[in-house]
């Protein structure tokens, strides 16, 4: 190597001279060794798959907010992602490269990562904050088997509600939004015409199916499993979920058989299916990409098999967990109750209004919750969102009465039930046996 | 040398260019689309409107200035590293004869061959207990690893191809081994390594798993995490600021390559050998 | 005598000196987390503590019974061969076309690599959107040509959605083959083309005849790459069409990464990867031995 610097001989780069070289690897050095200017303060790392610039904003506010207030300590804002957090955390935990505090990871994630001694119990939180501020019942997901909370909610989703345009609905002579699933089926029939369809769910291989089509087999009057989590998939429910989703399939686009989220919540926004399934996102979507129909859309819960069937909603219980291991726990807990202070708290909703619902009491009446144009604009929907996802389910806690479920985030990872309706609907394969093979699979899984 | 341009050539060559590069033209339309136009399902390729806010709220509201810096570094220490030692050990592996040469050669290409997704725990721990965890170095590192293995070959496979007449001559003329490997190898091998020097510097550019996993601090944060992240999550995903993230992260790109194109140009090579 | 001999040693020295740095970067960044990885697939480890329980072979006897594993490999096999074919096809055209003196000639160049440095998130995500049946370009506009009237579903169907990833990838990666092809092209001589004219060949037999063996040794070279990264690909597939319908793209990749971080695995993952690491070696192993009787 010596040889190529010699003096004399050309370098090999004849444009950069060597000086530039040597300065810009001098800096690139300091860059790369991550000497920046060193701190004496106790430094809190924040992580979050909710990082829009929105949302960054409002956690920047937060953040200066609270260091202002207590000049010992800097907390630093990093973002992870929905879809690689699984890489950072398993990463994170075997190095001990812990961050503080995670926030808005799906309630199952952190039943999973309790269960293995990876986090701290967070009832201090809950406490400071006060238990009773909470909506009723918006932290049972979290109890554990040994009595405490695994996570706190910080915000709602009503994943799976009914959107409908009320005009096109009125227009094919529907006075109100279907109840049940043939009313549904025979909205479609009426309103599906070239350029429309009448729904736009998923029947792709991805999680968007498999957490859709449990809400089906809920909304028949079954469940995936018993409360005590033996596997109860195969069992009438599932097969009338199963005949319905399959007889919806003509009203939804052809791309659908690989439908996930995006295309989804798109293909109701654009104005290409008269209904949709999803959560608040509408809203700001369609005010943004579509403001046309923006007086004609509304929402309702799904509809359910048949009048006899209660309503169940998926709510992802975005929540507020602290791993095990982390340095500072103390304030930790402090960051994490200033988190709820309203006029903060409520800043974090406004950044993605009506989708991140408030989980205390004292919010959704708040002038300043209201003081949100979506919010304003959509009283009635976003009302009826925050009490449906209070009330919410999911894999993790299927029913109030099933004990937590700690293999959630792995049965959807496996496609399992994706993968049974993509069998069923789009292969034609006849649902016995491919029901029969997903109960089997799903077992295995819980053993594993 | 051709001077004469060759028109037809340039008749069948641009439309396929222009085909190629579809998506970029698509991604820039889309970037001044307004939100409202995004998804209209008559799709055009004009913009009714043109706005450049999603630039500026990307460039203003976002840390992607700083991300933007963080990859340059990144990709530039990554390409000067591997190029570096690559050369060496292509010349090496095509010169030089040792017992156990070609063995070395198959075991470097044989660390290709294990998918990423089961190193980056291991390897993340080995980072994290030589301190290195959080910081640019350490992708520079993993990286490096990574681009090794091809960029050996490659050049194998260009310098190969450069006949020893003129080296030797070289070094009758009273040139050592290693005078003549610069005076005279480096000069032919350099569109291998220019082109060499552009795929690592690619690879650098693009890498995601291992960036998402062995940085987490948005100081060493490089674009692809800092941008996805940012603009992608499981129920939304920013549109219009992520085609206005893309366009920004591959113009600059565009332009830098195309100046060092000239590098890879006839005369260097082909001059050198006659008769 | 004794001059020579230390000539000779002195000169093998050297060699060894120059692949040294190689050599210490790769052992000492990949050949512990290489051999981590394998001594994993002999355990059942829970992926985020890491910790686990040795288990012998029961890894690879559950993979090779699954099904599973063979479906994915074939599927591997039909996906690498038709990409490769494709990049590599492409890849060599391209880069004819590009050595010829054509106008804007540097732009053509950066403009055909634009695939390979765009992101392959943000590539999905745009191939995705043009390929949408309710508000995609590629419908629209062979809709509007009048070749079909009706959207395709692309990517929710087989085998188109096969073609359509093959086409993706291909787009995706063929730059490498040009850059590389292109590179190699510019160093042979002027002289050997000048020759084949005098003795009256035309362009396609100075092809045959002049180019392709003079690109033998870097097309032997790209096309063992390509085809090494082809079959390891994740990113593309995974974010295309999630392994679907029904499995038709699930390629070995994605299994690794499922069993890895979605089923919290990484004992099984390891499995999987080894099994993959030994299936690519056998064919790197006949592959250079073969390309290396044709070269002699």
């Amino acid at each position: 190597m010596g040889d190529l610097m010699e003096p004399g001989r050309p370098p090999v780069l004849s444009p950069i001279s060597r000086r530039t070289a040597l300065g810009v690897l001098a800096g690139a050095g300091a860059a790369l060794s991550g000497c920046g200017g060193s701190d004496n303060r106790t430094t809190l790392r924040w992580w979050s798959p909710q990082a829009a610039p929105d949302q960054l904003k409002s956690y920047k506010a937060r953040i200066a907010a609270f260091e202002a207030a207590n000049p010992g300590i800097r907390v630093v804002f990093e973002p992870t992602s929905d879809e690689g957090y699984p890489a950072q955390f398993a990463a994170a935990f075997a190095a001990k490269q812990l961050p503080n505090i995670v926030t808005h990871l799906p309630s199952f994630a952190a039943q999973n990562y309790y269960a293995e001694g990876l986090l701290e119990p967070v009832d201090d939180v809950i406490n400071a904050i006060g238990a009773t501020q909470f909506l009723d019942g918006t932290n049972d997901i979290y109890r554990t088997a040994d009595n405490r909370h695994c996570a706190l909610a910080i915000g709602n989703t009503a994943v799976d509600m009914l959107w409908y345009r009320k005009d096109v609905l009125q227009a094919a002579g529907i006075a109100a939004p279907p109840k049940t699933w043939d009313e549904l089926r025979l909205a479609c029939q009426k309103l599906q015409k070239p350029g429309l369809y009448g729904a736009a769910l998923p029947y792709g291989m991805n999680a968007m199916t498999s957490l859709i089509f449990i809400g089906f087999i809920h909304r028949a009057g079954g469940q995936i499993f018993t409360p005590d989590l033996a596997v109860a998939i195969d069992s009438q429910p599932t097969y009338d979920a199963l005949e319905y989703y399959r007889s919806m399939r003509e009203f939804c686009p052809a791309g659908a058989s690989n439908f996930s989220w995006g295309e989804s919540l798109t293909a109701f926004v654009s104005g290409a299916t008269a209904t949709g399934i999803y959560g608040g996102r509408v809203l700001a979507n369609v005010a943004a990409q579509n403001p046309a129909i923006a007086d004609a859309i509304s929402c309702t819960v799904y509809p359910t098999m048949s009048a006899a069937n209660p309503a169940w909603t998926f709510n992802d219980f975005p929540c507020l967990m602290i791993p095990k291991g982390a340095p500072h726990l103390a304030e930790t807990k402090a960051f994490a109750a200033a988190l709820y202070q309203p006029e903060f708290y409520i800043q974090q909703l406004h950044a993605a209004p009506g989708h991140v619902l408030p989980v205390l009491k004292s919010v959704p009446a708040d002038p300043r919750y209201q003081a949100n144009t979506l919010i304003a604009r959509y009283p009635a929907e976003i009302d009826l969102m925050t009490r449906t996802a209070a009330t919410g389910h999911n894999l993790g806690q299927e029913t109030a009465g099933h004990r937590p479920n700690l293999k959630a985030n792995e049965i959807i990872a496996s496609n399992a039930i994706a993968e049974l309706v993509q069998r069923v609907v789009l292969n034609n394969e006849a649902p016995k046996p491919a029901v029969a093979a997903t109960a089997k699979r799903l077992a295995e899984l819980m053993r594993a | 040398m051709k001077k004469r341009p060759a028109w037809l050539a340039s008749l069948i060559t641009w439309p396929i260019v222009l085909l190629i590069a579809f998506p970029l033209l698509w991604m820039l339309i889309t970037s001044v689309k307004p939100a409202a136009e995004l998804f209209s399902t008559s799709p055009t390729l004009l913009p009714k409107a043109i706005t450049f806010e999603h630039y500026a709220r990307v460039l203003q509201d976002t840390p992607f200035l700083q991300y933007f810096a963080n990859s340059m570094i990144l990709a530039t220490s990554t390409t000067v590293v591997v190029i570096s030692i690559s050369v060496l050990g292509a010349y090496s592996l095509v010169r030089f004869a040792y017992p156990g040469r070609e063995t070395l050669a198959s075991l470097v290409l044989f660390t290709y061959l294990l998918p990423s997704v089961v190193l980056i725990s291991p390897l993340y721990l080995m980072l994290v207990s030589i301190g290195l965890a959080n910081t640019l170095a350490s992708l520079v590192i993993a990286y490096t690893s990574f681009a090794l293995p091809y960029a050996l070959w490659l050049l194998r496979s260009f310098m190969a191809g450069i006949p020893q007449d003129l080296e030797s001559a070289a070094m009758v003329d009273g040139a050592s081994r290693m005078g003549a490997f610069i005076d005279v190898v480096l000069p032919q091998a350099l569109p291998g390594i220019i082109s060499t020097a552009l795929f690592t510097f690619i690879l650098a550019w693009n890498e995601y798993l291992y960036a998402l996993v062995l940085v987490n601090s948005d100081e060493a944060r490089p674009l692809t995490t800092g941008v996805m992240t940012m603009l992608i999550s499981a129920f939304n995903i920013e549109w219009s600021l992520l085609m206005a993230a893309s366009v920004l992260m591959s113009v600059p790109l565009i332009i830098i390559f195309a100046g060092f194109q000239r590098h890879l140009t006839s005369g260097f090579g082909a001059g050198g050998v006659k008769g | 005598m004794l001059d020579a001999m230390s000539r000779e040693r002195r000169d093998a020295l050297l060699g060894l000196l120059l692949i040294a740095p190689t050599v210490l970067v790769l052992g000492a960044v990949i050949v512990y987390p290489l051999l981590s990885a394998i001594a994993l697939s002999f355990q059942s480890v829970y992926t985020p503590t890491l910790e686990g329980h040795w288990v012998g072979l029961a890894n690879y006897r559950e993979l090779l019974g699954s099904g599973g594993f063979w479906a994915a490999l074939l599927t591997t096999a039909i996906w690498t061969a038709g990409t490769l074919t494709l990049q590599i096809v492409i890849g060599v055209a391209m880069a004819l076309l590009l050595h010829q003196n054509i106008l804007f000639r540097s732009l053509a160049r950066s403009l055909v690599l634009f695939p390979y440095f765009l992101s392959t998130v943000v590539a999905v995500l745009v191939w995705r959107w043009l390929f949408n049946d309710l508000y995609g370009i590629v419908n629209h506009g062979l809709m509007a040509a009048g070749i079909i009237d009706a959207p395709v579903n692309w990517l929710g169907a087989m085998p188109n959605a096969m073609f359509s990833i093959m086409v993706v990838g291909a787009w995706k990666f063929f730059p490498f083959v040009v850059i590389a092809v292109l590179a190699r092209l510019q160093t042979i001589p002027e002289s050997l083309y000048e020759a084949a004219r005098i003795d009256g060949a035309g362009p396609i037999s100075r092809f045959f005849d002049v180019t392709l063996p003079q690109l033998r040794e870097v097309l032997t070279i790209v096309i063992l790459l390509r085809t090494v990264w082809d079959f390891k690909e994740f990113d593309l597939i995974y974010l295309m069409t999630g392994g679907g319908p029904v499995n038709g793209t699930r390629t070995l990749p994605l299994i690794v990464y499922q069993q890895a971080f979605g089923l919290n695995q990484m004992g099984m993952a390891a499995a999987y990867a080894v099994s993959m690491m030994l299936v690519m070696l056998v064919f790197m192993l006949a592959y250079l031995q073969r390309a290396r009787k044709a070269a002699a």
